[in-house]
């Protein structure tokens, strides 16, 4: 029987998170190199109907543990059960989300399977015959390329980088149920609940003009929205650090914890782009970043680089828009 | 109660940072100073707040790294923390955070600390791993991204509050003692005082050779480095900042965004 690469699937709320089948597509790329079974599990008090619906969807086999009483996410749940569970399934890799669950269980699971962990792998490819997970550091400037030293390797997978194929007829995998009683001693799950409005500020917003820390005060955040004013039907956004300092509030906040937006044009100004941001931003139509430093990852990701201070930039750009408006009024 | 908090010093955000000829490790602006990791003072922070409600808390903070990481426990001594470990290392390069995490728990294990609080990640390595880790080698319970918290009275149980996706939190009771990662927004981290700062400068450090706590190998292996591919056409503009802001104009119009 062949090897396995292991998937965590990921629920919340009556709901499958769908980046569960992201977590798919990286487990495929990841067969092709070293020909391995995906497999999926899922963990909860009420998971056969989902286990179903993902062996439908990805054709992969689904192990469905049924935990008496596990209604949502616990840790200490899921890395006992999952502890105890994947030793017997063949695994080579372990996969989750890099989410907020997959942060909080993996790196725990890696010690409890005597694993590495490598997290926030965004590309994998093969050479001399190993893999090699890749892996922004320094704010996304600079690319790990990391090999794991043990048998068993678990991995947490960047949202949006592995974007899951169109959906084909595929022959649905087998489900096979199981129990493992486990309860949660030392850390009780008590609620889960909703602390911020669900309706994004940035629903209608074709033009979203985004603040980093580099706009360097708050007072700065005034050009951002003459800039924004020039645009029918725009917001102002901002990473989390803008947030952290209370410059914007957090419903502004576009990255991994924050909203995920796709407008038609994105005007980054300040923004280093690290991984955590530029997951909310970016599959925008149209991106141009501004910013003072030349080495900034969002150049990376931008359509349009300028490489200048925002506060001298941003009000000669507004001063051209109107400029440019007003000859278009005269023209007309 | 005793706390520990892990802390790292990282290259200043800003800092030019470049890839070495032999493309395993990177080369730093030496103009830019090492500074103490940002998410690192939401953690100090929030035990100098544990601290305010019960006063008897003592707040220690421990790093791991060579010599010059000593800035982070004198920064975070600054901001009002009682004492610093040092765990030093030879090198100044790469430490997976299996390892670093390791060395944490061979000092701490037997130290009688009720809480260790870390940042959420390190900014210059960004893996979330070192407060999940060492939880799991004390075998003490975790909470990660831990937006608030509260210790309760008895001081044998702690109530936090864990940031998800979609504006939800996780709330949770966990038995001390705990390990918790502190995601940024959950206080203001205060700025050193000049007392505790004079204080910071003449603090005996403990220094503890790293190879005396027999560092397991390291689990993953940094291969190589490489800069990242760009994914859009990254056109840079060129001229004043006039004319980029011309130039940039005429885009957006022909995109018919004017």
């Amino acid at each position: 029987m062949k090897h396995r690469i292991i998937i965590i699937v990921e629920h919340f709320g009556g709901k499958l998170n769908p980046v569960t089948y992201e977590l798919a597509s990286f487990a495929r790329e990841l067969s092709t190199f070293s020909s391995l079974d995906p497999h999926l599990v899922i963990l909860g008090d009420a998971v056969e109907r989902y286990a179903h619906d993902i062996a439908h969807q990805t054709g992969f086999d689904v192990t469905a543990v049924e935990v008496p009483g596990l209604a949502s996410y616990n840790a200490e749940v899921y890395i006992n059960v999952l502890g105890e569970l994947i030793p017997g399934l063949d695994p080579v890799y372990v996969c989750c989300a890099h989410t907020s669950q997959g942060m909080d269980f993996a790196p725990r699971l890696a010690v409890r399977l005597g694993a590495a962990c490598i997290t926030s792998v965004e590309c994998l490819h093969e050479e001399g015959g190993r893999i090699r997970f890749a892996r922004a550091i320094y704010g996304g400037k600079i690319v790990a390329n990391v090999v794991s030293g043990t048998q068993l390797t678990v991995i947490t997978v960047l949202p949006g980088a592995f974007p899951p194929p169109e959906l084909e007829n595929t022959e649905p995998g087998l489900v096979i149920l199981s129990t493992i009683p486990s309860e949660s001693h030392r850390s009780r799950s008590l609620e889960t609940k909703l602390c911020r409005p669900v309706e994004s500020v940035f629903a209608y917003a074709r033009v979203i003009v985004s603040a980093g820390r580099g706009i360097g005060k708050k007072e700065n955040l005034s050009l951002l929205e003459k800039l924004a004013s020039v645009f029918p039907r725009s917001a102002v956004a901002g990473s989390r650090p803008v947030c952290d300092v209370g410059w914007l509030e957090y419903n502004r906040q576009i990255g991994l914890t924050g909203a995920t937006v796709t407008p038609e044009l994105y005007i980054a100004c300040g923004v280093s782009g690290a991984v955590q941001h530029v997951a909310g931003m970016r599959d925008s139509g149209f991106v141009v970043a501004v910013n003072n430093d030349k080495h900034a990852a969002i150049f990376n990701v931008a359509d349009v680089c300028i490489v200048e201070d925002l506060t001298t930039f941003i009000p000669l750009l507004v001063d051209e828009c109107l400029r440019g408006s007003s000859r278009g009024d005269r023209d007309t | 109660m005793r706390i520990l908090v892990c802390v790292k010093d990282v290259p200043a955000p800003v800092a030019g940072i470049r890839i070495d000829s032999a493309a395993t490790w990177i080369t730093i602006d030496k103009s830019y100073p090492f500074m103490l990791n940002r998410f690192d003072e939401f953690a100090i922070e929030e035990a100098l707040l544990i601290k305010e409600k019960f006063p008897e808390t003592v707040v220690e903070a421990i790093t791991v790294g060579p010599e010059r990481s000593a800035l982070a426990l004198r920064r975070t001594i600054g901001m009002g923390a009682g004492k610093g470990i040092h765990i030093l290392v030879e090198h100044g390069g790469y430490i997976s955070p299996f390892v670093i995490a390791s060395m944490m728990a061979s000092y701490a294990w037997d130290k009688g600390y009720g809480l260790i609080l870390t940042g959420i990640m390190s900014e210059d390595h960004m893996h979330g791993q070192v407060g999940p880790v060492l939880a799991e080698l004390l075998s003490w319970p975790c909470a990660t991204s831990v937006v608030y918290e509260r210790i309760q009275k008895c001081q044998l149980r702690v109530y936090a509050e864990r940031e998800i996706e979609g504006g939800y939190r996780d709330c949770l009771d966990l038995a001390l003692p705990a390990v918790l990662s502190i995601q940024t927004g959950i206080n203001r981290p205060r700025y050193p005082s000049l007392s505790n700062v004079l204080r910071a400068k003449k603090a005996h450090l403990e220094t503890i050779r790293a190879d005396t706590l027999q560092p397991p190998d390291s689990q993953e292996h940094l291969i190589e480095l490489t800069y990242p591919q760009k994914s859009r056409a990254g056109k840079i503009l060129q001229g004043t900042p006039k004319e980029k802001a011309f130039q940039l104009f005429t885009i957006l119009s022909e995109k018919a965004f004017i």
